[in-house]
């Protein structure tokens, strides 16, 4: 398939400019990348915090959706949002089967989180977050998201 | 032909497709060809020996089998990707190309193989891009030749002055160090005539001049690459066929605007797909980047091999 070409070519469009606030951390194969992105705005919910995005592509992409979720270390935590459980799951529509469109990108992706975040003013976890990060066994592709609201 | 002989035909051949399955291709070969003596009026045993041995690399055998194919079945779109195949193989690019083409037009034409449409639409492009090579092959052997005479002239006068030089030395007409120091300074004459020349034959190389990047608007938004065969969507935007073709079996959606999109609603965007043809022509083989052996390393190909 064309996932391979298809990686090369935004690797070396990221290696040469990105918009302000995401950053290339890690991309030395073609099925898990790792990008870092921050909030550039003064939303009091993200000063000072750096989010890592961790990216994997099937041999379908661009045709079928990246599995995007935040990863927790030391230096980064996971970014309260009602969309986003406090294991880095991420539920937001473009990265789901149906919202997902071959003409977005790894980039395309990263500003929309970045967006996402910006616009949010909940200290919140999405409800049911507790036991979904206990008994959630499932890969983050294969849920079916409700999506409660879509203006987010 | 005798009754009982299409039946036993049909046996011969599925003995042969279980062999194909295992990579057993001699095997599969030699079951194909007891099918055909059955049954010479099938035009799937042709197609499916043809793949046999186009596996066993029998060029010669396969575009036999194609031939005979095609004679019996005209909208024959396997044996067409198996001739062009061959055809490449054997360095007949300008066929093989003429083959792809076909198998690509039969597969865009028919509702249920669209599925094939990438794969032939890759092996259309290595057909492509071996025409551009001998092309180039030729060109850059008779630049050579040309500046390989010219530096044996320059090379041959240098020589002969030098001679005269020494003729003169020894007839003592000059100096022995004023003539080391003419001798020098024919050669360093020589050598930068020489440099000159090989300048002006390197800057006169288009390759070296082009700008090697593809145009935004020649390039599919999903692949990212050139396009070839490019299709519009109702909302105005190009797309590679056999790529947004794949999207759209998922998602029957307009990848930018989410809009219901059906496969029948693509058009050929023929000004784009001229534009695309001509860029290729003019730039020749850097944007052609698909590597040797690629198409038979492709999960869809597996689905041709066997009926």
């Amino acid at each position: 398939m064309f996932a391979s070409k298809r990686l090369q070519k935004e690797l070396a469009k990221l290696h040469e400019k990105l918009p302000p606030g995401i950053t290339l951390i890690r991309a030395d194969d073609f099925s898990e990348w790792l990008m870092d992105i921050r909030v550039i705005d003064s939303n009091p919910l993200y000063q000072g915090e750096v989010y890592r995005l961790k990216f994997n592509f099937s041999q379908s992409y661009p045709i079928e959706a990246p599995e995007v979720v935040f990863v927790r270390d030391e230096s980064h935590p996971i970014p309260w949002h009602p969309h986003v459980y406090s294991n880095g799951i991420i539920c937001l529509d473009l990265l789901d089967r149906q919202g997902w469109s071959p003409v977005h990108n790894v980039e395309s992706i990263c500003v929309s989180l970045q967006s996402m975040l910006t616009s949010n003013t909940k200290k919140e976890r999405p409800p049911g977050d507790e036991n979904f990060v206990r008994y959630n066994t499932q890969r983050p592709r294969d849920i079916n998201f409700v999506f409660h609201d879509k203006n987010v | 032909m005798p009754p009982g002989n299409e039946y036993a035909a049909e046996q011969l051949k599925n003995q042969g497709n279980a062999h194909f399955k295992n990579g057993e291709y001699e095997a599969a070969e030699t079951l194909y060809s007891q099918a055909i003596q059955k049954n010479s009026k099938n035009p799937l045993l042709f197609t499916n020996r043809a793949n046999a041995r186009l596996k066993l690399e029998k060029w010669e055998g396969v575009i036999d089998d194609c031939i005979r194919s095609i004679e019996l079945m005209k909208e024959n779109m396997k044996a067409f990707f198996y001739l062009a195949q061959a055809q490449l193989s054997i360095n007949h690019p300008n066929e093989a190309l003429s083959s792809a083409l076909m198998a690509y037009d039969l597969c865009t034409h028919s509702a249920q193989q669209t599925s094939n449409a990438a794969t032939i639409s890759a092996l259309v492009l290595k057909c492509k891009k071996a025409k551009w090579d001998i092309r180039e092959r030729e060109r850059i052997r008779r630049r050579a030749d040309l500046l390989a005479e010219l530096e044996a002239t320059l090379e041959t006068e240098y020589k002969k002055d030098v001679d005269d030089i020494e003729a003169r030395i020894e007839k003592q007409e000059v100096g022995r160090i004023e003539g080391q120091e003419e001798k020098e300074e024919r050669k360093k004459e020589f050598e930068k005539k020489r440099d000159d020349l090989r300048t002006a034959f390197t800057l006169s190389d288009p390759e070296h001049l082009q700008k090697r990047e593809v145009p935004d608007y020649l390039v599919d938004g999903i692949t990212f690459e050139i396009m070839h065969d490019p299709v519009v969507t109702k909302n105005g935007r190009s797309y590679e066929r056999a790529t947004i073709i794949e999207h759209l079996k998922r998602s029957a959606t307009d990848p930018l605007t989410r809009e219901p999109l059906t496969i029948a609603e693509l058009r050929p965007n023929i000004a784009l797909k001229e534009a695309c043809t001509e860029f290729m022509e003019q730039n020749s083989g850097w944007v052609y980047d698909c590597e040797d052996g690629e198409m038979d390393r492709d999960s869809r190909w597996a689905h041709l091999s066997s009926w």
